[in-house]
């Protein structure tokens, strides 16, 4: 550790340059991965409030939420289960009174006294057929409390007079509305009693033909495009951290290289191979921790001043393992200048005389 | 029994149409309290015989015992905690790490070593060397003299049994260089140390004990 300290304050341009160097790379990994978590995010937290295990849809559906539509006669005798909840959901486009602006929105029609009503974060829940609960990501819609909506062209308002947070669906903020509100809006009629899924929050096992129960993970995984975009960004993310073994490998192999009269001192000195390495490691170790905390504190900063329409979610626990990734991926890197080192002849220590 | 001690070494550069024979076969032993001197002109092959007396290389044939142990067969670990251990060089090229100060290549054989061994009184060593004024400047800082006898010091300090100097004063006026001279009679006398300098300036052989010439890679005993 003493070696490995003096000689990196010693030669501070040198190191500051490998910490810069994995500062830019651990901040494009941490920021890749806000985006991702937060894009991933926003196509399910409506999902994961839910907190349940299964969802039952139609069969035909192909597990999409959006095209199952289940008749009354199916599902209404699993209603008296109070961990099985009904939930109707569509695609609409929303604008607020007096504005030009379409807002890409969902639908969600629930009953406000099953599980699945949303927690409200301002406001209280809908009394009448007229009056809904609004996810707050559409403040950035100007849409707010007291807000009146026309949905899909409708010639009716509707007021809003809750708001819940971290609820949308593929990306789309959800507006919640009662069952009969839904029904109305999807089948023109409140007489169509038909739902988009069951929602289970027990083990129950349901079996009706026509139904299919899948779990929440394959709901989510069969949202268009959510599997394509986790897996670019994780692609990314991997290349990246790849990169960083190579270049730490590199650069730590360039500056053995330029070190070997000085390690053929110390070795003429009487000090053991197993010594250098040890420094090498520890400043491997030091570099990258540097450059990842730094880092860390940029992307504090950036979150600040991100606009909220970004979908950006810092996820400390996955920054944390990330470091952990960068630092494994900069110790191997390392190892690549272990054999240039056990070859280091004491002899060299006169060479440059 | 020796300190050190060299039987039938020799040690070749090259091969084929190449070869040299820097160090032809050499028998050789340094006791304790002995104090040798060699000279001879450039390229006759000193530097060579010194690094292989201190394991810094390995003879082409022949063998090197230190402290009666044959090194032949030790591996290389072995011979470096040896150095550490029983060797203080001091080298025609600096032997200082260039990122520690003077005083840090004190504290990191501090930090290095793991015998109880006693060390050498610092300050005793900065003073004699003159050193105090100079403990806080890096190699790079010092003047060519310093920085060799900042090497000397170094090399001391671990309090080695065996000290094998490359032209220790090749970059001291005459009177540092005659005080060196003495210190590392004192050391070899008194602390009963073995030393051998390699020297250009014949004048400062008076002091030694034995004084050996090298010629076209010969050792040759004059006294
Ligand atoms: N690594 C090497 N490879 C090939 N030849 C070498 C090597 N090291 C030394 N020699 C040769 O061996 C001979 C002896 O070299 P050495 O360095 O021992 O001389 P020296 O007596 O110390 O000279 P100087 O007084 O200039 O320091 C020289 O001819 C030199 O060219
Ligand atoms: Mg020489």
């Amino acid at each position: 550790m003493f070696l490995a300290i003096k000689e990196i304050l010693h030669n501070k341009t040198r190191y500051l340059l490998v910490i810069f160097t994995v500062f830019l790379i651990s901040y494009m990994v941490f920021f890749l991965t806000s985006l991702a978590v937060g894009l991933a995010r926003q196509n399910r937290t409506a999902v994961d409030q839910w907190d349940a295990k299964t969802v039952v849809v139609s069969s035909y559906a192909n597990k999409s939420l959006t095209v199952s539509s289940i008749p009354e006669a199916k599902y209404q005798k699993y209603l008296t289960d109070k961990d099985v909840a009904p939930v109707g959901q569509m695609t609409v486009v929303s604008q607020l009174r007096n504005s030009s602006n379409k807002i890409n929105t969902n639908v969600f029609g629930v009953d406000w006294n099953d599980y699945l009503s949303p927690k409200l974060t301002e406001g209280r829940l809908p009394q009448t057929n007229r009056e809904v609960v609004v996810d707050d990501s559409l403040k950035n819609d100007d849409i707010k409390l007291g807000s009146q909506i026309k949905i899909n062209g409708s010639d009716d308002y509707y007021k809003v007079v809750g708001l819940t947070k971290d609820n949308s669906f593929f990306t789309i903020p959800i507006i919640f509305t009662n069952m009969k509100t839904f029904r109305t809006l999807k089948y023109g009629s409140s007489q169509v009693k038909n739902i988009s899924a069951l929602v289970v929050r027990n083990d129950k096992k349901i079996t009706e033909t026509g139904l299919t129960q899948i779990t929440i993970k394959d709901l989510i995984n069969h949202i268009p495009g959510y599997t394509a975009q986790v897996m670019v960004f994780s692609f990314m993310i991997i290349a990246m951290i790849v990169i960083t073994f190579l270049i730490i490998g590199i650069f730590m192999y360039i500056i053995t290289i330029q070190k070997i009269s000085l390690y053929g001192v110390m070795r003429a000195q009487g000090i053991r191979t197993s010594k250098i390495i040890e420094s090498l490691f520890y400043q491997i170790l030091i570099l990258t921790a540097a450059g990842a905390a730094l880092a860390l504190i940029f992307m504090a900063i950036t979150q600040l001043f991100l606009p909220k329409t970004v979908p950006f979610y810092s996820d400390w626990l996955a920054y944390l393992v990330l470091t952990l990734a960068i630092m494994v991926m900069a110790v191997l890197g390392g190892s690549l200048s272990i054999q240039r080192v056990l070859k280091i002849d004491p002899l060299s220590a006169i060479e440059g005389e | 029994m020796s300190l050190i001690e060299m039987i039938n070494v020799n040690r070749q550069y090259g091969s084929g149409r190449t070869l040299v024979e820097a160090l032809h076969p050499t028998n050789f032993s340094l006791n304790s309290g002995e104090f040798i001197g060699i000279y001879g002109p450039s390229g006759s092959g000193k530097t060579t015989f010194l690094t292989i007396l201190g394991l810094l290389q390995s003879p082409t044939q022949g063998k090197i015992l230190v402290n009666g142990k044959d090194t032949t067969k030790m591996n290389s670990r072995t011979k470096t905690d040896l150095r550490f251990d029983q060797f203080g060089f001091v080298l025609q090229a600096s032997n200082l790490i260039p990122f520690l100060t003077v005083k840090e290549q004190f504290k990191l054989v501090d930090k290095l070593s793991t015998s109880k061994k006693e060390k050498m009184n610092r300050n005793t060593l900065l003073h004699l060397l003159d050193l105090q004024s100079v403990v806080n400047n890096y190699p790079s800082n010092l003047s060519g003299g310093e920085r060799q006898r900042a090497a000397i010091a170094r090399a001391l300090y671990n309090n080695p049994n065996i000290i094998l100097a490359d032209e220790p004063t090749a970059s001291l006026d005459s009177s540092r260089a005659q005080q060196v001279v003495e210190f590392l009679t004192q050391i070899a006398h008194e602390s009963q140390k073995g030393v051998i300098m390699i020297t250009h300036d014949t004048r400062l052989l008076a002091a030694t004990d034995h004084v050996y010439e090298m010629r076209d890679g010969y050792l040759n005993q004059q006294r």
